[in-house]
């Protein structure tokens, strides 16, 4: 988790803890290890093939007509196959202690939020949750806390089927895509006000993300699923033969109609007035608890 | 693996049934349900999009067999909905992920699901505590309920993961330990930034020997401890200097998992570092992670089980342990490697008197009959005095050996040492001046001598009277119909061993859930409004750090006096200025302090960043700013040591002149008899019967 030294320290007091970790991240900057640059190849290239998975049904027509049937399969074995995969490559980086622990107790009450929030009409603010942490400990983290709050959660509720790794991609996305956004350096001074002004700037830049992040998780989530929920012989329905354009403006409909103006919008304000109302105080308590790599 | 629940299937068929019904409202709107001959139901016109979107038509006519078409084909995906429904009433995945924990190429992931699931039990508590503590600061928002909450999870975390660690987690390696030298520090030198730091240690502990580290609170009693358990190095991020040799093992090349054959840890709050649901598999945990056999885990919890008399408990849940049995089993789990060197933290913070006697004889036995060389950092040190070889006691930051006879006289000399603390310097101060003259005659002072007029025209009617309480938990009654009166000016301190029933009273008190209980300067408790409730009674809970869960102290207090300020301005009460009756001022004034200015780099910490005293102090304040006729403490003096003791104690004083009376719960008996006006003894649900009063 390297790009977790440039973490901005917006707590003072926090920082007692973590002072020390610098010289060693430093020197961890200094000299990359081949295995991780092997864990990043393989992140990226396995994001990039769930992607395609996703996406299959603006694919199929590429594909020569007799293998047509089987690509809906390919994808549907692909995506838990993947998830194994990235598991397996990040399984090794997260065994310590502190790791374990956070990752357990965070996905329990990510897990604990995502279903009260199917009580109260599906509002979920899970998403508050990842952002927050995936700010703080990094893009793996993010991404293995998404994965586990999604199977957390659909075994405790009796959820599990063939959505559930689509789901766990996706919320594994927006975790890992908070930990990606740019961050800056405490170098604009240590006054107080200047602090503050960082912070706020803080949660604009995580709120936005949250909305970014919302509806693009409607779309991704419908993309898929798209050719199972109209079936055939309506006009958004999917046509294999037809071209992809065509298809495209289909599905952006029915995305449209389907969650964007409703779920999607929920969940986008919902995440927003979370990250407003306890973003800071949860970034604080997360900073204090900094986690180092393994080494 | 197998079992049946019915609320997976019961979604599922909703699901599939919505499923069903949107397919064929997407028909109908988007121009599908045409199809066939059958009797038309509805013609809708046909609308034609343009632009992208020319190919597709919205509406058109609805026909039954159109409508039909589209239900049937959906019914293959809503079946494979229902039947993932079937698999998941039926089959445990839970049970099914349990079994990769600690093992196999996904350990680090699966052992995360062990915790997921065991956080729940938890979690769910935490919630209750956290709303109670919610109505008790009259707070409404969504911060003061998720804050707190995510804070608890937070802690648990950290503790779980340093138990964890300590207990060989994660380990790569097999250190060899040295029996003759436990514990050697050379020149070593501790520091956390440029907050604290302990410098010249040079300290060598032997077998078979029992040594205790004392010193004020925040001195850093645990951060010694954590230097010999590796956790301040490895774990707190601590920067050590010098050389610290445990058992032969360099400690500052040698993480705490790496040792863990060798050294075992009791930390300080033991039930939050349980890693297992019973109690066998949590005293099993530290061999289990070197994947040691199953059978011989199983002898070696039963033989240390054994050696510490508690049998009884190897199959039970781990909740279900009270305070001293699960000291007990933490220590059992430390011992299950036969370590070299026990390190123990505070083990008598939460322990009624027979349970400290209990942990206290185990403890000398491991020293002195199996030949462990134990350290314990702990601020009761009278039950101590009979049995440690050594004490270190940490003054300013050097480290100071005292022989044993010494050791025995710091027990009762200790206020005498840190007389050159602040809080305790200031006491003498707030002792004269708290009752007479609090908040410069402002409203506070107004407000407390208003109320000892009123009652002392009409003697008859005490401040508050409590009528027949009863609480009931599940089929137990645990308070049982208590009745009292407390007049304005007293304080009195409410008695009782552990599980007695003075926390459920109180909150029965601040929180009254039937009408005409609880009546206090002639209102009914339970009729008044959330704000208004609190300018009757308010109580600090035992956890109090359950109230906070603002970023700073200063937010803390402003948000406190934003929930005053409106119905105060409603009512038209007496026009007092801002600065006159905000919190940071009250709580200035409960630290001692002479002006609010001088606890202004208070303001801009974290509120858990203070020391456990200046927190409940700040709680105190809250509570306090809602100018309640009485004032109810529950366990002000719960792990704190003399210094802490004495500035609550002071607060207590201070808060008595604020709010015309104080209950306060405690099981401390030195502290019961300086503060209190008056005893209450509590015994099994009920008011024991004699009532002494204080001349």
């Amino acid at each position: 988790m390297t790009d977790e030294s440039a973490t901005v320290r917006g707590n003072a007091a926090a920082a007692k803890i973590a002072v020390s970790d610098r010289p060693r991240e430093r020197a961890g900057q200094a000299r990359p290890r081949r295995s991780i640059r092997w864990t990043e190849g393989i992140l990226a290239g396995g994001s990039l093939l769930a992607v395609a998975a996703f996406a299959w049904p603006l694919f199929v027509g590429a594909v020569p007509a007799d293998a047509q049937v089987a690509v809906p399969i390919v994808a549907f074995a692909l995506i838990p196959a993947l998830i194994v995969a990235l598991a397996l490559t990040l399984d090794r980086e997260m065994y310590t202690a502190k790791t374990v622990a956070l990752l357990g107790v965070l996905s329990a009450v990510g897990a604990a939020v995502r279903i009260a929030g199917a009580g109260v009409g599906g509002v979920e603010a899970v998403f508050v949750l990842l952002i927050l942490a995936g700010r703080v400990y990094g893009a793996r983290f993010g991404f293995l806390l998404g994965l586990l709050t999604i199977a957390v959660s659909s075994v405790l509720w009796g959820g599990f089927g063939p959505w559930t790794p689509f789901q766990m991609f996706a919320c594994g996305w927006v975790g890992a895509g908070a930990g990606l956004l740019p961050r800056w350096q405490n170098a604009t001074g240590r006054n107080s006000s200047g602090q503050r002004m960082r912070a706020t700037l803080e949660i604009a830049l995580l709120a936005a993300y949250g909305v970014v992040a919302s509806y693009l998780f409607g779309l991704l989530m419908n993309l898929w699923f798209w050719p199972f929920a109209v079936g055939s012989g309506t006009g958004i329905s999917y046509e294999a033969t037809a071209d992809p354009g065509e298809n495209l403006a289909s599905f952006l409909l029915y995305s449209l109609v389907t969650s964007t103006l409703t779920w999607d919008t929920v969940r986008a304000i919902t995440t927003v007035v979370g990250i407003t109302l306890v973003g800071p105080a949860v970034l604080a308590a997360l900073r204090r608890t900094k986690i180092s790599p393994r080494r | 693996m197998f079992r049946l629940r019915l609320a997976p299937l019961r979604a599922a068929v909703v699901l599939a049934v919505g499923f069903v019904l949107l397919r064929v409202v997407y028909r109908v709107v988007f121009g599908g349900a045409g199809a066939g001959a059958g009797p038309l139901l509805l013609d809708l016109p046909l609308l034609r999009l343009d632009g992208p979107f020319s190919h597709i038509t919205l509406l058109g006519p609805i026909t039954l067999l159109g409508l039909g078409n589209a239900a049937l084909s959906a019914l293959p995906i809503a079946a494979v909905i229902v039947f993932f429904g079937v698999l998941n009433a039926v089959i445990n995945v839970q049970a099914l992920f349990a079994r990769g924990a600690g093992r196999g190429p996904l350990r680090a992931i699966s052992r995360s699901l062990v915790i997921a699931w065991a956080t729940f039990p938890a979690l769910l508590e935490s919630v209750r505590r956290v709303r109670v503590a919610r109505a008790l600061r009259g707070e409404r928002s969504i911060a003061s309920l998720l804050v707190p909450i995510f804070e608890q999870t937070i802690e648990r975390a950290l503790a779980l993961a340093a138990s964890m660690e300590t207990r060989g987690f994660a380990a790569t390696r097999v250190v060899p330990g040295v029996c003759e030298a436990p514990v050697v520090l050379t020149d070593a030198g501790l520091d956390f930034g440029a907050d604290w730091h302990l410098d010249e240690l040079n300290v060598t502990l032997r077998p078979g020997t029992l040594t205790v580290i004392v010193g004020a609170t925040g001195s850093g009693k645990t951060s010694l401890l954590h230097s010999m358990s590796g956790l301040f190095q490895h774990f707190y991020d601590g920067t050590q200097h010098g050389r610290i040799d445990i058992a032969g093992a360099d400690r500052a090349s040698t993480p705490p998992r790496d040792t863990a054959g060798f050294v075992g840890l009791v930390a300080q709050n033991v039930r939050l570092g349980f890693a297992s649901e019973t109690v066998h598999d949590e005293i099993g945990f530290a061999l289990a992670v070197r994947d040691v056999a199953a059978s011989i885990v199983h002898a070696r919890v039963l033989e240390v089980a054994a050696r510490l008399k508690i049998e009884h408990l190897v199959d039970r849940p781990i909740e279900q342990l009270s305070a001293g049995e699960a000291s007990l089993v933490a220590i059992a789990a430390a011992l299950v490697n036969h370590p070299i060197l026990l390190l123990v933290d505070e083990p008598l913070a939460d322990l009624d008197t027979a349970a400290r006697d209990r942990v206290c004889t185990v403890l000398d036995q491991l020293a002195h009959e199996a030949g462990v060389c134990v350290v314990i950092a702990e601020h009761n040190t009278r039950e101590f005095s009979s049995t440690a070889d050594a004490w270190l006691q940490i003054r300013g930051s050097r480290v100071h050996h005292l022989s044993p006879e010494i050791g025995t006289t710091i027990t009762t000399g200790s206020d005498a040492d840190l007389n050159g603390r602040r809080p305790a310097d200031s006491l003498a101060v707030s002792w004269d001046t708290a009752r007479p003259s609090f908040g410069s005659g402002a409203g506070m002072a107004a407000a407390a001598q208003s109320a000892t007029l009123e009652i002392g025209s009409v003697p008859a009617m005490p401040l508050a009277s409590i009528r027949r309480l009863s609480v009931r938990q599940k089929a137990d009654l645990v308070v049982d119909d208590v009745s009292f009166d407390v007049q304005a000016g007293e304080l009195v301190a409410l008695r009782g061993s552990n599980g007695a029933g003075k926390t459920s009273l109180l909150r029965a008190i601040a929180l009254p859930t039937a009408a005409d209980i609880v009546i206090v300067g002639g209102h009914d408790v339970r009729s008044r409004k959330r704000r208004t409730r609190r300018q009757s009674v308010t109580l600090v809970p035992e956890n109090f750090d359950d109230l906070l869960f603002a970023i700073t102290v200063a937010e803390e207090c402003r948000r406190a006096d934003r929930t005053l300020r409106e119905p105060n301005f409603r009512r038209g009460l007496r026009a007092v200025t801002h600065t006159e009756r905000s919190t940071a001022a009250l709580f200035a004034h409960l630290l001692g302090f002479h002006a609010p200015t001088d606890a202004a780099p208070l303001l801009q910490r974290h509120p858990r960043d203070l020391s456990a005293g200046e927190r409940l102090c700040l709680v105190m304040a809250i509570q306090l700013a809602a100018r309640p006729a009485l004032l109810l403490v529950d366990e002000p003096t719960r792990g704190l040591d003399q210094t802490a003791r004495a500035l609550v104690s002071a607060a207590l004083l201070t808060a008595a002149g604020a709010a015309s009376a104080v209950v306060f719960a405690t099981h401390d008996d030195d502290f019961a008899q300086d503060l209190a006006t008056r005893t209450l003894r509590m015994q099994a649900g009920r008011l024991a019967a004699p009532i002494e009063v204080r001349s």
